[in-house]
């Protein structure tokens, strides 16, 4: 499946805490404002692939204390009925691969609503590769079984652009699940 | 819209107040902390206690005019200071090198300088520079700095992810860095900038005033170890102790910036200075440091804290006791700690 995604800014109104929500405002255009994606399945096994232009990239943040990372991430519903925007809520949780630019390896996620995720490393089999190229990121997720993914067939996308300062709650992503066959 | 006003239930609030009239700014209470708490290499720039020259840029680089709240009281966004310009990288030495020149000519030698060029800040940049001219109204004072552990922390309520907490027993803010992804709304949003980042664990930390030495009735090594006696610790509601006899029973310690509305918890007792001096060198009636740069600091209730200052110490000079000078001058540095009833802090 390859598909074409017009991404949103996530809504600041939305956000855990009081700070965002009242020091921030709604940018007009996301960060990231499209994005293509491929998934494939191959027995239990997927590749998910998001690219997305990116003039300015963030691969590596040690070394000061303003700057954030580039990174992305798929997100599968739980549940059948799991909200995409809050990121899943008590008892309906979601799953997410991520990559961060300044890592090898992805890491995994689960949460049940904002402010509940958990980020650990990536079972066996859970692997990532990236490339920037004349202005535009591709990463490719290879996954060895997903049965969230298998269960549900939905994906959700979000990037965060290091360079716009994103992260967390401030992010481009999908507006709201999209299925995963054409 | 006006801030959301949120509810604690924190049982007892530790306090600090520090008597700027006696810093010396030996930074001893900054090495104190430092070599105690946060020597990760990432954290090599951060300082939880720092002391800053004041009139001054301060520590990062012109904290007071990023974050805080508006007229209105609607959060302001705040900014993350970088460390070149803010906070100023932790500067590194060739030691060897300067062993090494010892014993030739003197302009031979090669001085210790840090390592770094085109340096742009540090922790105690503008040190002793103050404003004004010698020695018309020249001044300056030392300002001690740590975390206000407020009873509405902007960092706590900035974190989405739940990773700062106000602890119930004794009102201490601590980052849990376990929970911690390194997004730095704590850092924007804390308008005193005493929350920091370590770039390399990619984790928050800050002041804890000293929590696990305050669970024994130790108090903070920051005030422990001054050698101004200057810092005083208690609990906020304990009659008998220095907080409450300075804050409520006095009225001359006074929070920085109480206009950022978020009820910081260190209070300072403010510095008295000289006259300043006509262009005869008569002394005229304005003291050297402007009473509107005090209230610029610290708020309108600076003003009654001086003149209750100003009486007491004339009591005293006119031989008439004292409480409030007894304590300030801490001839019993006992009295100027009190967390467990049965603690001695200092033996004598
Ligand atoms: S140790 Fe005391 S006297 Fe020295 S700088 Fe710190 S607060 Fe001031």
């Amino acid at each position: 499946m390859k598909k074409k995604l017009d991404l949103i800014s996530a809504p600041t109104g939305l956000q855990p805490g009081n700070y965002v929500k009242e020091a921030y405002v709604d940018p007009r255009e996301p960060s990231t404002p499209k994005a293509d994606v491929e998934v494939t399945q191959n027995g239990k096994a997927w590749q998910l692939t998001l690219s997305w232009d990116c003039p300015d990239p963030v691969t590596d943040v040690s070394d000061d204390t303003h700057r954030f990372i580039d990174s992305v991430a798929f997100m599968a519903p739980g549940t059948p009925d799991a909200v995409w925007i809050t990121m899943g809520e008590e008892g309906k949780p979601v799953e997410a691969i991520l990559w961060r630019a300044d890592r090898e390896a992805p890491l995994r996620v689960v949460a049940e609503g904002w402010g509940t995720v958990e980020r650990n490393e990536p079972p066996e089999g859970w692997t990532v590769t990236s490339a920037w190229d004349k202005g535009r990121w591709t990463v490719t997720f290879n996954i060895a079984e997903w049965p969230a993914l298998e269960a549900h067939q939905q994906l959700a996308a979000a990037v965060w652009r290091g360079a716009a300062r994103n992260r967390a709650g401030l992010k481009s992503v999908s507006p709201g699940w999209f299925p995963i066959e054409a | 819209m006006a801030r959301e006003k949120y509810a604690t239930n924190v049982k007892r609030q530790v306090a600090m107040v520090l008597d700027l009239n006696k810093c010396l700014g030996c930074q001893t209470c900054t090495i104190a902390c430092k070599k105690m708490w946060n020597t990760d290499t990432g954290s090599g720039y951060a300082y939880w206690n720092n002391v800053e020259t004041m009139p001054g840029k301060g520590y990062p680089a012109n904290w007071q005019t990023t974050g805080g709240i508006d007229a209105e009281g609607k959060i302001k966004r705040g900014e993350i200071p970088t460390l070149d310009t803010g906070y100023g990288r932790a500067w590194t030495f060739d030691h060897q090198e300067v062993f090494a020149s010892s014993g030739n000519e003197p302009s031979q030698k090669i001085w210790i300088q840090p390592k770094e060029k085109n340096v742009k800040h540090g922790a105690n940049w503008d040190e002793d520079e103050g404003v004004g001219t010698y020695p018309e109204d020249n001044h300056y004072f030392y300002l001690p700095r740590i975390c206000n552990h407020c009873e509405e922390p902007a960092c706590l309520h900035a974190c989405p992810r739940g990773a700062i907490v106000k602890n119930e027993e004794n009102g201490i803010v601590m980052v849990n860095q376990d929970r911690c992804h390194g997004y730095r709304f704590c850092v924007e949003a804390c308008p005193y900038k005493k929350v920091y980042f370590d770039p390399k664990r990619q984790v928050a930390n800050k002041c804890i005033f000293c929590a696990p030495r305050v669970e024994e009735g130790v108090a903070p090594a920051c005030a422990r170890q001054c050698p101004g006696r200057l810092r005083y610790v208690g609990f906020m509601d304990d009659e008998d102790g220095p907080i409450w006899k300075l804050v409520k029973k006095w009225g001359v310690a006074v929070p920085l910036h109480p206009e950022y509305g978020i009820g910081p918890n260190v209070f300072y007792v403010p510095p008295m200075s000289p006259p300043q001096l006509d262009m005869h060198g008569v002394p005229l009636d304005e003291p050297r440091i402007p009473m509107a740069f005090l209230e610029q600091l610290f708020g309108p209730a600076v003003k009654d804290a001086m003149n209750i200052l100003l009486e007491e110490r004339e009591r005293k000079k006119a031989g008439e006791s004292s409480e409030l000078m007894d304590l300030l001058i801490a001839y019993d540095w006992n009295e100027n700690f009190k967390l467990d009833d049965g603690t001695r802090e200092v033996f004598s």
